[in-house]
This record gives C-alpha cells, sequence and structure tokens, in this order.
C-alpha cells in the first residue's frame, strides 16, 4: 500500500488537488475533521514525510523554507462550529475565512478584532502565524483572544489546551503556545476566540502629530502614520467620538478606513518597543520605503520592490540594537534576506517544546528562527 | 559539603533558614495543607537564584518558587521535602517606560505597590487580585493571577510582556521582550500560569494601562440572585464589558458589612457591584444603560458612589470579603470555577442546592462578568466529619461547573489542590501533552514537582488507537 493509499484509508475523501501557489509536492489532503488531520499526521510522522501546512496562502513567504513532502490544507475544515452570542464567544476551524467569520460577527455587533484586510487568509493562518489587526492597540494581540486550541500535533494526537470560558487558568496555557507557532506543533484544527462587542459608532481623525495623538486621546483603536498622512482610529458613542476629537484636537470623520495593505514585491514588518517607534519611522524613512506605522504598539509594515541587501542588513542591527526585529512577510524567491534575522536565546528551549509536541520533526520543519 | 553549607556559601548565613520553628514559616501559603521543606532561601539577584537551583539539583532535591504566599491552591507548598526559593526580596521596580508604558520589576514587587509607583505617570497595572495589597507580581505571573477588573482587561497574562526566568539547569533566558511578537513560539505565554514548575520568574517586563479619565461604580440590589444573574448576562449581552461586575450574596454582604461597616445593603438577597470606566461622555451612557438593563431585571435599588471615597469603600468591601469570612468560622474553603456567562443562573441554583443538601454555611461572592464563580463554604474542621462533607460537596460544586462546558480554575491555579481533578476536564491524551511540555522545560522534574498534572499523566499510550496496518508500505 502506498502511503498515499493509506491517507486515504484513515482520512475519508481527503485527498485534494494540488494547491496554487504552493511549492511541488507529493501529494495534497484536505482532512474533513481534526480527528482526519490527526491521522494524516500520524502517517506522516511514521513515514518521516515533511509537512507543510496550508491555509489562505496570503503568508506562505515568512519563515524559512519547509521542502515539503505533503501539503495538508484547512479548506475542508470550514465550520463555524459554536458562536456564544451573550457569552462573547465563538468555536471555529481553521479553514473558515476570517474577513467571513468577521462580516458574520459584525452582522449582530461583535468583533473577534482579527485582522482588518486580511482578504483571503484563514483564522487558522491568523492564528498560526500570530498576526494581529491594527485594533491591537485597544484589544491586545490576535492570542489574547485564543481561549481554546485543538492542535493536532506532529505526531498525530489530536489534543486541546485551554477551554470555552473567558477566564481559565487549568493546565498550560496551550492556546498562546500556539498562537505564533507556525505550524511548528502540528496543524491548528479549531479554536474558541473571545469576542468583543462592536461600538456603535466608529469614526477617524487626521492629525499632525500621532505621538501627540496616542497622548491625548483616550485608549484609541489604533494610531496609524504612513508617508502622507497620520489619523487616530475611534469607536464609541457619538458623545464619546467627539470628546475624543476634542481631546485630538482634529475633525471626526464617520467610518473607519484602513490602510491598503503595501504593494511592492518586497514587504517586511518591523517590530519596535512600543516606545521606540518614532525611532523606527525614522530608519524607515532612511531606507526610502513605503509603511504603514502603529503608533503605541511599534509594528511598521514597509514595502518597497527592491531593497539594497547591505543597506537592509545595516538596518536589522540598528532595530536589532533597539531591541526590535526585522520579518519577512513577503518576497519574491530568490530574496536571500535572512527571514527572522537573530534568533531569541531561547532558541534551544524552543527546540525541545516543539519536539515534545513533534517528535520526529514533520511539522513544518525549520520554518522558525534558528530553523527550529 | 551539606546542601543547607552550601546554600550559605552562596547567601551567607542569614538568608538560609533551616530550624523547623524557620521553617513553619514557609512550608504553607493561605490555603491548608503543609508540606516539607530542607531549607527556605531568600535571594536578592538573578544569579543567586540560579546557583541556588544548580545546588539542589546537584542534591537532587527540588526547588519551589514562592512569592508572599497569598495562593490557595497550594502551587507554594511542596509535595517533597524541597529548597524553598523566596522571591520577596527581588523587589525593585526600573526602567520604567511612560511613552512605551512598560516597566521591568523583579518578582517580590507587590501588585498594589507597582500601581502606586507609577500612578504619578497616570498609569497603573490593570490585574487587580483582592489580595494585591500583599501579592507579589512574581505570584500573580505564577498563577495567572485575575481580580475584578480583568473583566475588560483580561488576566496577567496579556499584561506580562516578558520575563527573566532561571530554568531548571540553573540557566539563566529571557522569554518575550517590549517589541510586539517576539520571535519563535510564545514561551512567555506558557510560562505565565505556570506555578513555578517551568522556571522561576526573575524579572518581569509589565504592560502599563492608562488611568482612565472617569469612573463610575454602581451598587445594585437584588430580591433573587436570578435577576442578578440575568443583569450580567443582559449587560454583556447589550455590548458593554464594564470595567467590573462583581456579585456578592446576602450571607456574604452581612459578613462583609460587620467587618468594613460600609453601610452595605444587608437586606438584600443578591448585590452586584459594577463599575464603569472611560471618558466622562461615554461612562454617563453606559451608566444609564446599565441601570436600565438592572432595573429591567428588577432590581430593588440602584446606588453610584458620589465620590472617590464611597467608591473606595465599596471596593474595600469587595476587596475584604475573604478577611471578613474569618470572622463567620475559622476555616473556609474556597472554590474558582469558571462557567459560561450564559450559564449562571442554573449554575449558582444548582451550586446553592448542594450547599443546603450538605448543610453548610456558604457565602458567594464572585466575579460574575467573567462568570468566574468563588463559592465560600465557611466551617470548622474539629466538628467530626465535617471537612469530609465539605471536601464531597466540593467536588459535587466542581463537577456541576465542568458539566455546563465550565473550568476547574479561573484564576487561582491548579496547584495541589485541583491537580487530581485534571482529568475532569482533560482527557489522557491532553494531559499527556502538558506533560510532555514540561517535561521539555525540566526533564529531571527539579522545578515544583508534584503540582498541577495528576500523577501518570506523562504514560499516555496513544499507539493503541487503531490505524490501517503499515507493513506492505
Amino acid at each position: 500500500m502506498t502511503i498515499r493509499q493509506l491517507v486515504t484509508r484513515v482520512a475519508r475523501d481527503a485527498l485534494a488537488d494540488p494547491v496554487e501557489g504552493a511549492p511541488p509536492v507529493e501529494f495534497t489532503v484536505a482532512p474533513h475533521t481534526p480527528d482526519d488531520a490527526a491521522a494524516v499526521l500520524r502517517i506522516a510522522a511514521e513515514h518521516r514525510m515533511r509537512v507543510l501546512f496550508w491555509g489562505g496562502g496570503t503568508h506562505q513567504r515568512m519563515g524559512f523554507d519547509v521542502e515539503p513532502d505533503i501539503l495538508v490544507t484547512s479548506s475542508a475544515l470550514n465550520q463555524v462550529v459554536d458562536w456564544q452570542h451573550e457569552d462573547l464567544t465563538v468555536v471555529v476551524q481553521a479553514g473558515v475565512i476570517a474577513s467571513y467569520l468577521e462580516t458574520r460577527l459584525e452582522e449582530r455587533d461583535q468583533t473577534a478584532v482579527l485582522p482588518e484586510t486580511a482578504s483571503g487568509a484563514t483564522i487558522g493562518g491568523v492564528v498560526a502565524t500570530g498576526v494581529s489587526g491594527w485594533r491591537r492597540l485597544r484589544y491586545g494581540p490576535t492570542r489574547d483572544r485564543m481561549l481554546e486550541v485543538r492542535l493536532a500535533t506532529g505526531d498525530g494526537r489530536l489534543i486541546r489546551g485551554g477551554g470555552r470560558v473567558v477566564k481559565n487558568v487549568t493546565g498550560y496555557d496551550l492556546p498562546r503556545l500556539a498562537t505564533g507557532s507556525f505550524g511548528s506543533l502540528g496543524m491548528i484544527t479549531e479554536m474558541c476566540l473571545k469576542l468583543w462587542p462592536l461600538a456603535t459608532e466608529q469614526a477617524m481623525v487626521a492629525v499632525t502629530d500621532p505621538v501627540a495623538a496616542l497622548r491625548s486621546a483616550y485608549r484609541p483603536l489604533a494610531v496609524i502614520e504612513t508617508n502622507r498622512h497620520s489619523h487616530v482610529y475611534l469607536a464609541g458613542t457619538a458623545a464619546e467620538l467627539e470628546a475624543q476629537a476634542e481631546r485630538v484636537g482634529g475633525k471626526l470623520a464617520y467610518g473607519h478606513r484602513w490602510p491598503d495593505p503595501l504593494g511592492g514585491a518586497i514587504r517586511l514588518v518591523m517590530r519596535m518597543p512600543p516606545g521606540h517607534t518614532v525611532a523606527g519611522v525614522e530608519m524607515v524613512r532612511e531606507l526610502g520605503a513605503e509603511y504603514q506605522a502603529a503608533h503605541g504598539v511599534g509594528e511598521i509594515r514597509l514595502a518597497a520592490d527592491s531593497f539594497d541587501l547591505a543597506e537592509l542588513e545595516m538596518f536589522r542591527k540598528k532595530v536589532e540594537a533597539a531591541g526590535g526585529a526585522v520579518v519577512v512577510e513577503a518576497a519574491p524567491a530568490g530574496f536571500t534576506f535572512d527571514p527572522w534575522g537573530t534568533p531569541p536565546d531561547s532558541v534551544g528551549l524552543q527546540r525541545r517544546v516543539k519536539a515534545a509536541f513533534d517528535p520526529v520533526g514533520v511539522a513544518n520543519p525549520g520554518i522558525l528562527p534558528g530553523g527550529v | 559539603m551539606s546542601l543547607v553549607d552550601e546554600l550559605q556559601a552562596i547567601l551567607g548565613p542569614d538568608r538560609v533558614h533551616s530550624h523547623p520553628l524557620e521553617l513553619f514559616v514557609y512550608n504553607k501559603d493561605a490555603g491548608v495543607t503543609r508540606g516539607e521543606l530542607v531549607a527556605a532561601v531568600l535571594p536578592e539577584t538573578t544569579q543567586e537564584v540560579a546557583a541556588c537551583v544548580r545546588v539542589a539539583r546537584a542534591h537532587g532535591v527540588p526547588v519551589v518558587a514562592r512569592g508572599a504566599g497569598t495562593g490557595l491552591a497550594g502551587g507554594a507548598v511542596p509535595t517533597e521535602p524541597a529548597i524553598l526559593v523566596v522571591l520577596t526580596r527581588i523587589n525593585d521596580i526600573s526602567d520604567v517606560d511612560s511613552d512605551g508604558r512598560t516597566a521591568w520589576v523583579g518578582p517580590g514587587v507587590l501588585n498594589l505597590d507597582l500601581s502606586r509607583a507609577v500612578d504619578h505617570l497616570g498609569l497603573h497595572y490593570a490585574p487587580d487580585p483582592s489580595s494585591q495589597a500583599a501579592c507579589t507580581i512574581g505570584g500573580n505571573v505564577g498563577t495567572n493571577a485575575g481580580g475584578p477588573h480583568c473583566l475588560a482587561e483580561g488576566t496577567t497574562v496579556a499584561h506580562i510582556l516578558g520575563v527573566e526566568m532561571v530554568t531548571a539547569e540553573g540557566d539563566v533566558v529571557t522569554l518575550g521582550g517590549a517589541a510586539p511578537d517576539p520571535l519563535g513560539l510564545d514561551l512567555r505565554g506558557v510560562v505565565v500560569g505556570s506555578e513555578g514548575t517551568l522556571g522561576i520568574v526573575t524579572r518581569v517586563l509589565v504592560k502599563l494601562t492608562e488611568n482612565p479619565p472617569a469612573v463610575r461604580t454602581i451598587l445594585v440590589t437584588f430580591d433573587s440572585i436570578q435577576a442578578a444573574a440575568a443583569t450580567v448576562s443582559n449587560t454583556i449581552g447589550a455590548g458593554i464589558v464594564p470595567a467590573a461586575l462583581e456579585m456578592m450574596d446576602q450571607p456574604m454582604v452581612i459578613a462583609v458589612e460587620n467587618f468594613v461597616h460600609g453601610n452595605l445593603p444587608v437586606d438584600a438577597a443578591v448585590i452586584l457591584l459594577a463599575e464603569v470606566v472611560g471618558l466622562e461622555a461615554g461612562v454617563v451612557a453606559e451608566t444609564a444603560l446599565f441601570e436600565q438593563i438592572a432595573t429591567q431585571a428588577g432590581a430593588t435599588s440602584v446606588r453610584v458612589a458620589a465620590d472617590e471615597e464611597e467608591r473606595a469603600l465599596l471596593w474595600k468591601a469587595r476587596k475584604n470579603a475573604f478577611g471578613a469570612v474569618a470572622q463567620a468560622a475559622p476555616d473556609y474553603y474556597l472554590h474558582d470555577t469558571v462557567v459560561p456567562r450564559t450559564r449562571l443562573v442554573e449554575v449558582m441554583t444548582k451550586i446553592y442546592e448542594v450547599g443546603d443538601r450538605y448543610g453548610l454555611e456558604m457565602l458567594n461572592v464572585f466575579h460574575a462578568g467573567d462568570g468566574n464563580l468563588h463559592p465560600l463554604v465557611a466551617f470548622n474542621a474539629r466538628e467530626p466529619g465535617m471537612s469530609e462533607r465539605v471536601r464531597q460537596a466540593a467536588e459535587e460544586m466542581v463537577k456541576i461547573s465542568v458539566e455546563v462546558g465550565g473550568s476547574l480554575t479561573g484564576e487561582h491555579g491548579v496547584g495541589l489542590e485541583k491537580r487530581d481533578l485534571m482529568g475532569l476536564v482533560f482527557d489522557p491524551i491532553d494531559l499527556d501533552a502538558q506533560a510532555r511540555l514540561r517535561e521539555a522545560f525540566d526533564p529531571a522534574g527539579v522545578l515544583n514537582p508534584g503540582k498541577i498534572l495528576p500523577m501518570g499523566s506523562r504514560c499516555y499510550d496513544y499507539g493503541m488507537t487503531t490505524l490501517p496496518e503499515t507493513e506492505n508500505v
């Protein structure tokens, strides 16, 4: 029996067509249930086949190349399992498209605070890459919404961590560990997210000094500076918004218009201690890139069609010296700039933690900093 | 050299306690269980902690970290003779960054002292356990502590950006940092709440939160728990997440009133203490909406604290509840389960039934907005058979919470107390994964052994599941 046949025996109808844009693999699997995902990984582990996980494919250029034997996509894990509106929680499978979920939640005035412009990204992908939306200034990063996770581990066990309640310290915080794990522990198949009520009104105020605006606004959703302009993003009742505009010293424009994702063949994310955002913006200007900076958060997205590699290395050195990092979000093949930069000093510990979930090393092997 | 001699060589004789009388002070937390200690040590630097861990390890003696000992679940009570590393002396607040709203602090800093130290900058540290005047940040990190204001702000883990930690090998490692999304696996997130089983945290990078420009604290009385619980559900359902939403039943209100003399409504069956914060305009609107929801649900009175003094008094009443119980009975047993907020009425009704059936004196004060219940059973352990009755009732109450999809503990931690109940919420395969995670940090089992996970968690045999034959491949 071939491995492909084995897979069809443990996971019914799971063999799928190749995914567009994916690297070449022996075959592609789309499990229909979390159990099937675990069974497929079990076979992969037994036969030492390297697995690449795939969601919407929007962030596949992050991290080191995996060089996979098989690809496992979450496309058939696409159910909204349980939405407890009154309890502000939702259970979703990994393949649900983030913008689809947000649209549904917004119809009943709630939000999971997922990235605002993540066209095509899946919830599983958002969680696995640990990316957050602009509103993290107010609501915290994506990982703060992870209440429960079901993970098909690299050796094919389907495990659950956390719980479907908004406050919980029962056992180790596996939901947070899974967030940003880039598939290195296995496949995130299902999760419970904490939701927030949507405010009645939304507005933005154009400002000239984003730093002053961050200080004067009371807990805005975001303060974003780009090459062209700066805006404070607000939410609340009409009266609250008026009060905010007065504090900031500007005019309200109702509704939110989030910055369009940056163009450019090469997209980088710079992560600075929030107090160093201004210094970060200065460094990016010297580099001559397009940028979108989240004040108060320290995240600066930047893009260009090409960079001088030597200049980029210098730039990274300065950022890292300030306690930050420069991470590659998207780049054409052959771009040789290290996707992560200097690995953290906990890399040995990280390797051991990965091995606890993926002892054979088949789950997105080597994708993390330090080749973990 | 003996173990104690070696420890004294590192710390000097004054900071190593080994006399049984001295150890009696350290061998328990605020719960009921006592453990056995070889020595209690009081390091003042990270390097001293690391040196103590290496010495203990060389002697094959486990190491247990401890803050102020205000824990209730036995997390800092050794299960076998151990070295207790008391971290209260590492208590400096440094590198306060008012623009970035962060600070590095020692684990021994008291929770309330941290908020006081940054108040002049218009900032505070958001998680506020009731014991905040006594508990340490290190202990808060260990248990992933909560508090009334975690409803809107999240528990400790949402406020810890990084930690410096001594590993089981006695090495020093930094996890996380001020920049968003530190590279690699989020080990910081998993160390928070790990009760000293993954490492000993020696420095903490905390996130500070802006003080709100306006605050309203509202006291509402009800005839029934159902009406109060409906107010909680309807408030959350209406799209309001107040800063805090706390419930107290009549027996608890009476106990607290006798203690703090706050002119509390002792005639009410149950009270809700709510707080809304934000801009004045928003606070006014939310207070009005909350009043309306409460009135519709059957509130018998609504009182908004007139000034800061009254507000402080109401919070004093709430946060002194457990101290007040000491007047009612010599011993108490406190639960910490969490249930979905929509199931509050149903669960509370059943919990009262259990209390009645066992003839127990029960008082309730809890974080209603989070669904985090704290039924407190006041009893006298000297009464024959009483402890057993309390234990049996406790198990029933936990099961009631778990049956509706709840969890064992919302903020106190698993420790010893709930360790053997973990099987109620997790399958063996889940517990095995947690045990593997712990082993990755501490293969030799040096750090706080016997906590969180029940014995035998690591021997789940997943190979028993049936898979197709693979010989022909």
